[in-house]
Formats: C-alpha cells, structure tokens, sequence
C-alpha cells in the first residue's frame, strides 16, 4: 500500500509542479534570454563568456538597472546542439517573452536559431562566436559582437606576420561551419602574404589530439594556428610540443582562458612561444576597463577562473545595456530591433573601438590585438596594436 | 459495486477486448474528450510540453513493442529516429517533396533499416544483441554525420526543414501540430493494441518467454523478430521525422546514444510489455526536466549556478531508470494496475477467481 | 618510433579499461556500460585530490583515487547490483546503463563540466629522434598496465578468491552453496573494476585532457573487451591493441573523422566473424 501511495504521490508531485511552470504574468523588468554551451564539449568557452555576462548585468541591477527597471536574463544549456539551441530559443520567446537573445554558442548551431528566430522576430545577438549572417548585407534580426570567423581568419593572418613574415602556416580546426570559415580566411589572408598553407582538421569531440598533433607537426610548419576553443587547446599545445614543434603556435581566441594557457603552458615544457589573437582584451591586461571587469567578478564571484571571455561577456552586457536603454520603455522586439541598428557603444579598453552597428551591418568594425604568453609572469603581453577590420567584403 | 465474479469470459473474442468493463470505456472517451479540448484552455507552451510527449509516444511505442513484446533488447533506436529525419532532409529539403510523400517514405526507410539492423536478433541474445544494435547504432550515425558533412553547411550544423504542409493545412505553430499529433497518435496507439492482440503480437509474446517452446511451436522466429524490428523502427523512424520538421531542423548530433537510452528509459518507468505503460512513461520523461527546472525556480538564485540545473536534468532520468528498476521493475503501468485493481476490488482484497491478467 | 610509442600508449590506455570489464564479466557476467564514466570522474577525482592543496601533487592524488575507486566500486555492487542478482539478464545492464547517464551528470553537476588536465609527471623524461618526446605520465602508463595485468593474472589463478570468480559468475546459487561468499567476490570483481577503470582514466587525464566527452572511451574498451573475448584478460591486451591500432592508422592515413567511428565497425567485424571474440570462450555467446 505504501508503494502505491509514494508512486501516487511522486506522479501528483509531477503534474503539480508542471502545473506551476505555466508563463508568469506581465513584467515589470527587461526580460532577456542567454542559450549557450553549459556542459557540452566547449563549456570550458561558452561559461564563462555568459558568466561575464551575469557579472554584467548584476552589477547593472545594482545600480538601480535601466531608467529604474531592472534587466532578467533567462539562461538555458544547449549542450552545443543546434535541435536544442532552437528549441531553447523558441521556449524563451514564448514562454519567457524574451525581447532578445543574446550569446549563442558554437557556430554551428546558430543558423537554425537565426532562422526561426528571424520568423518570430527576435533579435538574436552572438557574442565570441558568430556566423556570417551580421555581416553586411545583414540578415534581419540577426547580429553579433563577436568573432565572426571570417574576420577573424583574415585579421590572424594579417597579425601572424608579425611573429614571422610570410612563413609557412599549418592551420588546426574542429569540423565546424566557424572552423571551416576561418580556416578558409586564414589561408586566403596568408597565401596573399606571402606565406604557405596547409591544415589539419578533427571532429569536434576529440579529447585525444597525439595524432593530429602529430600529422601537424610533420607537416614542417613554421607557423601553427589552431582555431577552437579551450580545452581543445589544452589538449593540442602539449601534444605539439610532444611530437615535436617548438616553433610558434597562435591560439585564435574563440574561447580560450587564460587559466588554459597556464595549464597548457605547464605542461608543454617552458611554455615560450604561445601566441594569442583576440578580438576583447585579454582578463591580464593591464586596462583599467579590464579592472573593472576583475573587480566585478572579485565583487560576485564566478564558478570559472577570471578570463577574457569574461571580458567578452562583459562587453556584450555594455551594448545590451545600450540597446535597451535606446528602445526605451516599454520596449518590445520590433522597438528592440530598431534600436540596435543604430548603436554606437563605446567600449573603453575592452576592444580598439566603439561597437558601431547600422541597418545593414550587424556586425561593424573590429579590432583585433595580438598577444603572446609570459610564462613567467603567467601572463598575456601584447606584441601589436589594434589592427581595425571593417565588416564589408566577406560575403 | 462490487464484482468479485469479474472476469469470467466465455469465448476468446470476449477475452481479447481492450476495455472490459464500462468504467474502462468511460475513462477513456472522457480523457479524449479533455484531450481535444485541451487546446482551448492551455498556452502554447503547454501545448509545446504535450506536442514533445506525443512524438516521443509514438517512438516509444515502436520500442515499447520490440523489447517490452518481443524481448528483443535494442540500443539502436536513436539511429533509427536518425533514419527518419534524415530521410526528411532528403526529400523534402533536397529534393523539395510534399510531406504527404516524406512520411511514408520515412517509414518505408525505417522499415528497410530496421530489417537490416534486426539481423543480428537471428544469432545473438542478450547482451551481444543489444551491442549488436550499439555498433549498428553507430554506423547509421557514422553516416549521417558523412551525409551532413557533405551536404550541409559542415559537419556539426543542421540543416534546416520548412514547415509541413499537408494539403491547405500548414503546420505549424502548436495548436495544429497539437491536434495532428492527436490524431496521428491515437491512430498508432489503437493500431499497437490491435497488433499485439493479431497473430503477431502472440508470436512475440512467446519469443519473450519462452523462445525455445515457441520455436517448438513451428512459430517462425526469424520472420516475427525481423518482423518486431522492422515494426519498431518504422514507427521509430516516422517519430523521427516528424519530430525534425516539428523542430524545423536536423542535426545529427540530436541523434545521441542518450536519446536510445531516454526510450529505454521510457519503456522502463512506464513498464514493458504494456502500452499503456509506455503512454505514461513517454509523458513522464518528457516532462521530467521541465518539471525540474520549475522546481529550481523555488530554490534560492545562487543554486541556480552555472549548470547545476542541466546536470541534474540528465541525472534525474539515469536515476529514474535505476530506482525504478531496483523498486518498481514493471514501471508506472504496474502502479495504475495496482490502483485500479483495488478500487476495483473493494472492499475485496484478492480476486476470487484468478484469471490470467494482461 | 614516435608511431610505435603512441600505439602502445594508446594501447595501455584501452587495455585497462578492458581489463575491468573483462573482470566484471568473469565475475558475474554483467557488461558494465558505465566502465567509461567511472574512468572518467575516478580522473576528475584524482584531479581535485591533486590539486587540493594548491600545486598538483602526486601522493594526494593517488590517495584520493584509491580511497574513491574501490569505495565507489563496493558501493555500486552493496547498494545497487545486489538487490537485482537473480533477475533477468537485461537487469544489471539497463542499471549500468542508468548509472554512467548518473556519473556523467555528476561531472557536470560537482565538477562545473570544467575541462581539466591532470598535470602531474608530465614534464619530457625521454627524447626521441625528431624533438618529440615521452612524459613520465607516458612511461607510467606502459609500466602500470604491465605491473596491474601481471597481479591481475596471478589473483585471478593462483588466489583462492580468483578461482572462486569463475564458479560465482557460472552459478552464484550454488557457489553460494559450496561455501563461497558471493556478496565478496562481487564486490571485490567490482571494487577492481573500478580501480583499473580509475587507472585508466588518470592515465588518460595526463596525457590528454578529461570533460563530460571523455566517457566515450568506455566504449573503445568495451569493443576492445569484446574483439578480445569478454572473459578473456589476454583478449582483453590483444583487442586493445587492434582497436588502438585501427585508430591510429585512420586518424593518420584514411580520415580524421572516421576515427570516431572506427571501434565501431571493428566490433561490427567481429560479432560478424568471430563473435566470442579472439581468446573468449565460445560457449559464452550461448548464453542469454
């Protein structure tokens, strides 16, 4: 009899509690949705970029939130697949109301939500990783603060110059559609310096790299670029150093903390060599914009080690601020959308510039810095200036 | 009301009914009745919740019937839910034919598939069976992953499907998939208990219990095995394409071996070998991580953190399955039998003639 | 010679987990499909052991690992698989199967699904010829497997309670009967399968990295325990090898990402071909 009644119970407690999660009534704050990787291949990546965003908004809350109302993130894990990401994407715009998406996560899975966002008019923004669709001509509701990979491809083969000019470059990637586009402008930017290429690509969920490393390192490269987030990292520079390349090795920043670089650097010998390209500063630079991120995060705490992608997270907090300040209140989606598209947010030491976005380009201009590892002092020095790309010329 | 003499049938056409007694058939007009009425009274997000049970119902009934009737242990469901949504991605988003076409062709596809996968059922038992459909498993997936690598953007982004249209009719938005999936479950669900009552649904009884004695019985086991296979992954396959246009997009990466292992989990808390069971099972680990998630909203904000609530969502089902198994073995469907049966049976506690029970 | 040492590294890797699956298997002819997640979080634990005093040390680390896989191992056999001996065969897997869904959330859920390294001993102790080199966690991992396989072997035929493995997993009744305590050569068989497990996935953990993916190679060795011959600890060596063979030689010459695939196809070979497996018994296969 008391099973029955505990597995009556338990089945009561179910339908209860489901009766409970139907949509709460109007509200009195900003509601905004965050999807991204939270315990998939590239959480490692994608946490704390969203934990950067938190920082943002909590402190933002503090200060008496927007014209005195406060902003809500809703947060939902998409464990890096796209079927999940949509459906994440579409619980939030009609269960939660959101009045715009924000973070997204591996390039792969944002097409899909782009689309069907785009079909019920939410505004969907990528931070640190971002498909082709903001870039001008922009696709409707679509934008990004991040690294777009083409962009990005280009702009690391411009910056890698300066470590060795027209060298050969060997390209590392997972089998991504960001993967496969950055590697595409990295081999255009590098060929149109001068430089050679070749490239070794492995599937997304490899966690043992000794024989891509290997297949790299045998390619004789003067240059390795390896295009993927953290752990990938982790994994690649010892592996490299193990097979035997020495040489430079440029970490893309699409995710990578610097706790990473530590590790990796520890175990990878005496940690020389270690390049890093990134679109925000990195969390070791010496910027007070930067400081004032670290301190926030001192000031709530985080579950991840202080990162650039904390920055990243950071900066895109900034412009949401602006975009909803700009729509006003009370604001809705097509008053959302207007806004952004024509949004000048300044970002202090964060990037090289303003994020500046018009009604074709979602994306606008951006900077690019190049850094490289200081074993000793564990931390990034930068070795170039911002180097500006514009957004025009990649589609 | 008391019916201690219950039971006593006198032909086998009587002992073959689905609903016995009246109170049986009312229940189930009346629950169809609120079902059809259901979308008047709810949000669209609770009909997203009943749309997601629905589809996983109609899977799990194809696995409900190869391993809770035929005992037949198989692993490789997801590839061919995998079968269906590719076949989607072929026709309709390549080759831009009608659904009308795209569904039975998926099934047609999953029936093939379950064939070929159901092969190895004619050698092996037990566990090399169910390692058997692992490795199928991972070979349908291998090609899939091929399939999308080529043919879509890269090898980890989904392709996307437009919305069904069948007729005048466009599907899409959850009250009109709400109620083709109503229609299109119930008519799965009457045609599983009919199937199971036929000839076939006999033969893989016995091939559960006692394969050696219905092989002795001259009942063909090659041919009701491959039969249960290819049965199972057509609906499979069908759920599987349905559930892709629903979510406007197919990526392989959906098709995981945790999705087999959330429709064993399905039939398990719901109770093999009952379909009604299987109904129950699907809704419960369905709307399990929902329910979850709600009842994180009650605990204070900072245990919200980071994944915490995604951990124990995947959790919950992997403790569902254990705790179920080491307390309640024949699942939900055992518990209701056991409810019903006492009101049934009150104020008697044990049946006065014990007939074979279903 | 840097392909040679990879292989066997590789090897060693799978070798141990097949080992443990190999010894549940004698045991009590439950396949353990939680064999990956068990390696996996025995690495994170070893892990945050090392760590737990600020620089990655040795000693804590083999400490906790220890303490946790033997405890883990006793405590899935005492609380869990107990309860279900006797019930039908598909009993203790679909409960395997349940418990890795459990553990792998458990990585999530206490570890954040942080991606760590374990990075004790990994500084080059050998060079080879071309700059590449091996790590003491490289060398460890060859020694450790030979050292665990030859203990192993010896336990299993010339101990009282080995011998008594084989006689639970035929007909735990009537080992009962004849003296044996079953509940002991269970939780034993687990408590070792844990530990090799736990060996495994430190090993792993030095050399590449652990995350929530890391548990698919629970699956690499449980095909390398069934190429072997599921009963089989020389099967267990020598299905290891193919598998870490095969997948090394795709990943060189045919295509990176096939490599995923492959212990699949070579399982699907084998059950094909010789479904006992290389060194198994073949009365095993009859049996449901």
């Amino acid at each position: 009899m008391s099973r029955n009644l505990s597995g009556l119970a338990s089945v009561a407690a179910l339908t209860g509690v489901l009766a409970l999660s139907m949509p709460a009534r109007a509200e009195d704050s900003y509601k905004i949705g965050y999807i991204t990787d939270l315990s998939g291949p590239l959480a490692g990546s994608y946490t704390p970029t969203w934990e950067g965003f938190e920082l943002y908004i909590k402190a933002l809350n503090d200060r008496g939130g927007i014209g005195g109302k406060k902003v809500d993130a809703v947060i939902d894990d998409d464990g890096l697949k796209a079927d999940r990401a949509v459906a994440h994407a579409k619980k939030q715009a009609e269960r939660d109301n959101v009045l715009g998406i924000f973070g997204l996560s591996l390039s792969s899975t944002q097409a899909p939500v782009y689309a069907e966002m785009r079909k019920m008019g939410v505004p969907v923004v990528s931070t640190f990783s971002g498909i082709a669709d903001a870039l001008p001509p922009a696709q409707p509701f679509s934008y990004s603060t991040g690294v777009v990979f083409e962009i990005a491809g280009d702009a690391i083969g411009e910056l890698i110059q300066k470590i060795k000019p027209g060298a050969k470059v060997v390209g590392m990637s997972f089998d991504s559609v960001g993967g496969r586009a950055a590697l595409a402008f990295n081999k255009k930017s590098v060929l149109a310096h001068g430089g050679t290429w070749d490239e070794v690509i492995f599937p997304v969920t490899t966690s043992d790299f000794t024989p891509f490393a290997q297949a790299a390192a045998q390619k004789a490269p003067e240059i390795v670029v390896g295009h993927y987030g953290s752990g990938q990292n982790l994994g690649v520079i010892p592996a490299l150093r193990r097979s035997g390349y020495a040489g430079p090795y440029v970490v893309a920043s699409y995710g990578v903390t610097e706790d990473t670089m530590r590790q990796a650097a520890e175990r990878s010998g005496d940690g020389s060599n270690i390049y890093y390209v990134t679109r925000y500063s990195s969390s070791t630079d010496k910027d007070p914009s930067v400081a004032e991120v670290a301190a926030a995060q001192k000031k709530y705490g985080t579950s991840k080690p202080f990162s650039s992608m904390h920055v990243t997270g950071w900066a895109l907090g900034k412009f949401a601020e602006a975009a909803l300040k700009a729509c006003g209140w009370p604001c809705t989606r097509e008053k959302l959308d207007k806004a952004m598209q024509s949004l000048n947010v300044p970002m202090g030491g964060l990037t090289g510039g303003a994020i500046e976005m018009t009604a074709t380009d979602h994306y606008g201009p951006s900077y690019w810095k190049l850094y490289v590892w200081n074993a000793n002092s564990n931390a990034m020095e930068p070795k170039s200036d911002w180097l500006r790309k514009t957004a025009t010329g990649y589609k | 009301m008391v019916r201690a003499t219950a039971n006593l049938r006198t032909s086998y056409l009587e002992a073959n009914e689905i609903l016995k007694r009246p109170y049986q058939r009312l229940l189930v007009a009346s629950i169809f009745v609120c079902l059809v009425a259901l979308p008047a009274a709810s949000s669209g997000y609770f009909l997203h919740l009943i749309n997601q049970c629905f589809l996983a119902g109609i899977g799990a009934l194809g696995l409900s019937i190869l391993t809770g009737y035929c005992g037949q242990i198989s692993l490789g469901h997801a590839a061919f839910m995998a079968i269906g949504g590719f076949t989607a991605v072929i026709l309709k988003a390549h080759l831009g034919l009608s659904f009308l076409v795209v569904l039975p062709a998926s099934a047609i596809a999953g029936a093939f598939a379950g064939c070929i996968v159901g092969l190895p059922s004619l050698r092996f038992r037990g566990v090399y069976l169910a390692i058997s459909t692992l490795a199928m498993h991972y070979s349908i997936i291998y090609l899939a992953t091929a399939y999308q690598a080529r043919f879509g953007s890269s090898a980890s982004a989904g392709i996307p499907i437009d919305d069904p249209r069948i007729g005048p009719i466009t599907l899409s938005g959850e009250t009109s998939w709400y109620y083709f999936l109503l229609i299109f479950l119930s008519a799965v669900t009457f045609g599983c208990f009919n199937l199971v009552r036929t000839r076939a649904g006999r033969a893989w009884m016995a091939i559960r219990d006692r394969y050696v004695a219905a092989e002795a019985l001259a009942i063909n086991l090659t041919r009701y095995k491959l039969l249960a296979f290819m049965v199972s992954a057509t609906l499979a396959s069908v759920s599987g394409c349905l559930m892709a246009f629903n979510a406007n997009v197919v990526t392989v990466e959906k098709y995981t071996l945790d999705l087999a292992i959330i429709y064993v989990a399905i039939i398990i808390v719901g109770g093999m070998g009952s379909i009604l069971g299987t109904l129950m099972g699907a809704a419960f680990i369905t709307l399990l991580p929902y329910a979850i998630d709600t009842l994180f909203d009650f605990l204070p904000r900072n245990w919200r953190f980071g994944s915490t609530l995604f951990g124990v969502q995947t959790g919950a089902v992997g403790l569902c399955i254990i705790l179920f198994l080491l307390f309640e073995p024949k699942g939900l469907a055992e518990l209701w039998r056991r409810i019903e049966t006492y009101f049934a049976r009150w104020p008697f506690r044990y049946r006065p003639l014990d007939a074979v029970r279903r | 010679m840097e392909f040679i040492t990879t292989a066997l590294i590789l090897t060693c890797t799978y070798a141990l987990l097949a080992a443990g699956i190999v010894i549940l298997y004698k045991a009590s002819r439950v396949v353990n499909f939680a064999h990956g997640e068990v390696a996996i979080v025995g690495g994170y634990v070893f892990y945050s052991s090392s760590t737990f005093a600020g620089a990655p040390s040795l000693w804590y680390g083999i400490a906790g690992a220890l303490v946790f896989s033997i405890v883990m191992g006793a405590f899935i056999y005492l609380a869990i698989m107990r309860r279900v001996l006797g019930e039908p065969f598909y009993v203790p897997i679909l409960i395997t199967i349940g418990l890795a869904i459990v553990l792998k959330s458990a990585i999530i859920v206490i570890w954040h699904a942080n991606q760590v390294a374990i990075n004790v001993g990994v500084r080059p102790a050998v060079w080879l010829e071309g700059g590449a080199t091996l790590s003491y966690m490289d060398l460890a991992t060859v020694a450790v497997t030979a050292v665990f396989f030859l203990l192993l072997h010896l336990f299993l035929t010339h101990t009282r309670t080995g011998i008594q493995f084989r006689g639970t997993a035929e007909n735990p009744l009537l080992a009962s009967q004849r003296g044996v305590n079953v509940n002991f050569v269970l939780s034993l068989a687990w408590a070792i399968a844990a530990f090799a497990a736990t060996l495994s996935g430190v090993l792993y953990g030095g050399r590449a990295f652990l995350s929530t993916e890391s548990v698919t190679i629970g699956l690499a060795g449980l095909t390398a325990a069934l190429v072997g011959g599921l009963d089989s600890l020389r099967g267990a060596v020598a299905g290891a090898f193919i598998v870490a063979i095969s997948q090394y030689l795709t990943v060189r010459l045919i295509d990176p990402v096939l490599s995923q695939a492959l212990p699949f196809l070579v399982l699907l070979l084998t059950l094909t071909l010789r479904p006992w497996g290389l060194f198994g018994t073949r009365e095993e296969l009859d049996r449901v």
